[in-house]
């Protein structure tokens, strides 16, 4: 009988094929593992980081001004709506203002120095995204020099878009909400209902309606679609009252037992061209 | 003079992959509103089509390929995903196909584009078996096939149709 293979070539696709498995399984670990990648993959990419933030130029103005055209075809619906919004937020505006000089006192009277709710923010330019089948990922501009550390929260343009998963000298990698890898999307959220708050964590992220999904809800209180969702601060490294969405629909799972609620984020994931990071001043 | 010519592509193909390997990055990031429009997921692979006119137009025989390829494979993982061997061995895998069956193809713009074909679906299979592996993949294979595989081949075979005589004609000069 005529031989597929001969013995050799067997034995070394058998072995490449176990070293491939051990290569992907053993990087995906250690990358969730270590706070900063090896120095050689550091410095690879802060290099490639470097040619691909000139090159990002032409493209990212070819690209915004291509949003700006379809963003045009929808300013007058725009416009009506927010000058119906706008009444209120002059008022709003004072009403925070005196709000937080009020808190600062009250927090200084108690001898507190950092709650969550205090953070700075870092702002910093999308360089690339990972043209990739499954990781949802961002290339920042900015990285360890600028104070950055691994598990941070990214805000978009109105709230949470995700957390930093990589930190180089001066680039960054930010693993979106939308992105599947275990860990990467738990973040502990609380939903301002009517009925008083529920606490939880985002469980996962429905890639068809562009949704996140928070699951596994025993609380019984009412959530209505519109209720706003902010993180919680639980766990400690992320601060608290950062805007993630409103609840978009709420279901039970197969089982009646648990409430699964899908959450509309209010920033637009699929494109983001500059990212704030939540330095929270608690632990640093 | 021959031999500068050798020399010229191999400095000009390497460069060029680099190029197009950090553009893929920037469009995706870019034109994430189109490309990114659901339930489509597409994917530009400038990348992998510069792979294929280097096999397509016969440079990889001139220059050290499997050196390119591995060393793509490895600065995608690095600088992309954190994840080492994924992309090494999507574009690995993608390039020998390509490789091995570019006897059997002629150089017609359709023929090439077949081959090209060929190509993209080995990459993105590998990209899916090995996003299974480590639990990360959120779509089962037919709506991979249809929401991501399908548009995605179709946005590159355009790309690499209307760059294929451009390109075909400038290897011409350079080798």
């Amino acid at each position: 009988m005529r031989k597929l293979f001969s013995s050799k070539t067997a034995v070394i696709l058998m072995v490449s094929c176990l070293v491939i498995v051990g290569l992907i399984t053993g990087s995906n670990w250690w990358a969730n593992k270590t706070n900063t990648p090896p120095l050689f993959q550091r410095v690879l990419n802060d290099v490639t980081g470097g040619v691909s933030s000139v090159i990002s130029v032409p493209t990212n103005a070819i690209g915004t001004r291509a949003n700006s055209v379809s963003n045009l075809l929808s300013t007058f619906e725009e416009n009506k709506k927010l000058k119906s919004k706008l009444n209120g937020y002059a008022q709003n505006q004072v009403k925070l203002q005196t709000l937080e000089a009020e808190n600062k006192s009250l927090k200084n009277q108690l001898g507190l120095k950092a709650t969550l709710t205090d953070y700075e923010t870092v702002s910093a330019v999308t360089i690339a995204r990972s043209p990739t089948t499954w990781q949802s990922q961002l290339v920042i501009n900015k990285g360890a020099k600028s104070g950055l550390k691994k598990g941070m929260p990214v805000m978009g343009d109105s709230g949470l878009i995700g957390r930093i998963s990589e930190v180089n000298t001066v680039n960054s990698k930010v693993t979106l909400v939308s992105d599947n890898s275990e860990d990467t999307n738990r973040f502990a959220i609380t939903i301002k209902g009517s009925q008083g708050d529920v606490n939880g964590i985002l469980t996962d992220y429905d890639a068809n309606q562009k949704l996140l999904i928070m699951g596994q809800i025993t609380e019984t209180q009412a959530v209505n679609p519109g209720d706003k969702v902010v993180t919680s601060g639980l766990g400690g490294l992320m601060p608290d009252g950062i805007l993630v969405g409103k609840v978009s629909k709420v279901t039970t799972d197969d089982y009646g037992l648990s409430r699964k609620i899908y959450i509309q984020p209010s920033s637009d994931l699929s494109r983001i061209s500059s990212v704030l990071v939540a330095k929270t001043e608690v632990g640093s | 003079m021959a031999s500068w010519r050798f020399v010229r592509i191999k400095i000009v193909y390497p460069i060029v992959l680099v190029l197009l390997f950090l553009i893929d990055g920037n469009l995706m990031s870019s034109f994430g509103t189109l490309l990114l429009h659901p339930p489509f997921h597409i994917v530009p692979t400038l990348t992998l089509i510069w792979l294929f006119y280097g096999i397509q137009f016969e440079v990889a025989d001139h220059v050290p390929f499997y050196f390119y390829v591995i060393g793509i494979g490895l600065l995608f993982d690095i600088y992309y995903t954190g994840i080492l061997g994924t992309y090494t061995v999507a574009f690995l895998g993608a390039a020998v196909v390509m490789l091995k069956l570019r006897p059997f193809f002629d150089e017609r713009l359709m023929s090439g584009l077949l081959l090209l074909l060929i190509g993209i679906t080995v990459y993105f299979v590998v990209t899916y078996l090995a996003g299974s592996l480590i639990n990360i993949s959120n779509l089962s294979l037919i709506p991979f096939l249809v929401k991501e595989l399908l548009p995605t081949a179709v946005m590159n075979l355009i790309i690499a149709a209307i760059g294929y005589y451009p390109v075909w004609s400038w290897y011409q000069r350079l080798i």
